[in-house]
């Protein structure tokens, strides 16, 4: 048994270790010849720039009493009004050409890599949720009686299993994409949900048959049909012996969904690339993108953590 | 139909004829075994590890499919592929060495999952049910206790009271006290005894010599998948069969 003190002591030695490891992160990436600008990013992250309004039409600038600015056409045509702004940029009996800069409004909206993390997760979600659907399906057919259904299981779990991700995102985006008309939101969420439902598959057969025999048998010979025992008995316990596998295959879903950024779906890594293009700060937005997708992952094992310790109530 | 002895005598409720099995492996595990279970009767079955008795005793409710034969209960052929085969099994519990609880529910829990499931009864009532049962054999501080937190003789009490709440018409006992400690043999054997004397139908597969000759109304002798004796305990404990006297002489 670990002693208290020994404990202590321990976490003691992880801090120091930790901290002179970011120690020298840092002042390796001090001595490089890099200019760190951490700054930069942030309207990459939260816009808070003022956001322009431009006239829409050639005209004349007229701002009443009350504030609100209106472009009278000069040539007929219906007045652009502009009710709300912050700061005017125009003045009254201006002559206003179509695309000048008429005023300006506060403000704030999500920059690309917010936006990016908005997508890894919508895309990483609904994935996940078909993938454990396609799972449960897969994996009850390995173990069901029928050998055809056994056969065409192994078939997929195989095929997937033996071949890249990225070259299925190019197959199922570019051929069954073509066939069927899908955009590439949803072709991504097929390849990953495909491509995860196969280990999800194989999971959820080890868990099944990890429990044992008599559970089936006792659970028929109470009048049972296969479903029910399977629904009531089988699953509820494959399921707790397969969390931690699952949150393991969720994780790596996560991460794989960086992936479909070759077919131009706009995710946190796509994301981080562009900003790269845009900020020359490469350093500083891979060590935030990193972070974000840890962020994401960590928040995923913590749910499964607490999910695992509700259902340990009966050990 | 003709026989006389069929008009006077009531009719079986289980009924197997000329049961064989023979297992993937060609291993031929019940050889031409024929017997009638009466309403009411205790049947025990005895003999050496590996005589067939536990896939006789499973072939009863058809978790064991039998290779040729029949098996009756209530005149209705198990065999037949009309035979509502999730229906029989609820007229017969069955009790396992391995007590087979459902860890993930509490006793009540175990002992409600069936009548809710299958026979769609209210909560209200499966939870009064299993109140009863699990009271009858002696847990009614235990209901909400997980298996894991329960010891064997408990573990095996809340099973006996799992299968009772299908109410059903004959109970399986495969060796139901050879997984627990000795202690713990005896609170089993005594729900039994009691089950017994309220006028149960029972199978029972045990080593418990004690309790074939205290409570069986018939004991059974198998060996090599054969169906080798069959008399009242008196005349089977002073029996002189041979190959009986070899098992009784190793177990006793």
């Amino acid at each position: 048994m670990q002693t208290n003190s020994s404990r202590w002591s321990g976490h003691a030695l992880y801090l120091l270790i930790m901290a002179m490891l970011l120690s020298g992160v840092y002042f390796a990436g001090q001595k490089i010849d890099y200019s760190w600008h951490w700054e930069r990013l942030w309207p990459y992250i939260v816009n808070t720039e003022s956001q322009d309004i431009v006239a829409i039409t050639d005209g004349t600038a007229l701002v009443d009493e009350s504030g609100q600015l209106t472009i009278q056409p000069d040539f007929g045509g219906d007045p652009q009004v502009v009710q709300r702004y912050d700061t005017l940029v125009s003045r009254n009996g201006d002559l206003i050409f179509q695309g000048d800069t008429i005023a300006r409004i506060d403000g704030w909206r999500f920059g690309p890599i917010a936006q990016g993390l908005w997508v890894t997760i919508k895309i990483s979600f609904i994935s996940l949720i078909f993938a454990v659907l396609l799972g449960i399906i897969f994996g009850l057919m390995r173990v069901a009686h029928g050998q055809v259904w056994r056969n065409l299981a192994l078939t997929y779990v195989e095929v997937i299993r033996g071949t890249p991700l990225l070259v299925q995102i190019f197959i199922v985006y570019f051929f069954i994409g073509t066939v069927f008309d899908l955009d590439r939101f949803t072709a991504g969420v097929a390849a990953l949900s495909i491509f995860t439902g196969a280990y999800v598959a194989e999971i959820v057969r080890a868990g099944i048959q990890s429990v044992p025999v008599g559970q089936m048998e006792a659970a028929r010979s109470l009048g049972m049909n296969y479903a029910q025992a399977m629904l009531y008995v089988i699953m509820p316990q494959a399921i707790k012996r397969t969390l931690p596998p699952l949150a393991g295959q969720f994780i790596n879903l996560i991460k794989d969904s960086s992936l479909v950024s070759v077919i131009s779906i706009t995710d946190l890594t796509k994301a981080g690339r562009e900003v790269v293009s845009g900020s020359f700060a490469p350093f500083e937005v891979w060590f935030t993108v990193a972070a974000l997708y840890l962020l994401v992952t960590g928040g995923l094992s913590w749910m499964i953590q607490r999910l695992e310790k509700r259902l340990a109530a009966s050990d | 139909m003709t026989d006389i002895n069929e008009t006077v005598k009531p009719l079986p409720l289980i009924q197997a004829k000329q049961v064989n099995k023979v297992f993937a492996n060609g291993c031929h595990a019940l050889k031409d075994v024929s017997l009638d279970i009466f309403p009411g009767e205790v049947v025990v079955i005895i003999g050496p590890s590996g005589s067939g008795k536990s896939t006789f005793l499973r072939t009863l409710n058809q978790l064991e499919s039998i290779s040729s034969g029949h098996i009756l209960l209530d005149q209705v052929d198990l065999t037949d592929s009309r035979t509502d085969i999730n229906k029989v099994r609820a007229d017969v519990g069955m009790v396992f060495q391995a007590f087979n609880l459902f860890p993930h529910k509490t006793a009540l829990g175990n002992v409600m999952l069936a009548p809710l499931k299958v026979q769609r009864q209210s909560k209200a009532e499966a939870q009064q049910t299993a109140r009863d049962l699990l009271t009858r054999v002696g847990l009614a501080d235990r209901f909400n206790n997980y298996p894991s937190r329960l010891s064997g003789g408990q573990q095996q009490r809340v099973a006996i009271a799992r299968s009772l709440a299908m109410k059903p018409k004959a109970l399986l006992f495969d060796e139901p006290t050879s997984a627990l400690d000795p202690e713990m043999v005896g609170e089993v054997l005594d729900v039994m005894k009691e089950l017994a004397k309220e006028g149960m139908t029972m199978v029972v597969v045990t080593h418990e010599m004690g309790f074939a000759r205290e409570v069986a109304d018939r004991v059974v002798f198998m060996e090599d998948g054969e169906l080798v004796l069959e008399e009242t305990p008196e005349r089977f404990f002073d029996s002189h069969h041979p190959r009986l006297q070899r098992f009784l002489g190793q177990v006793l």
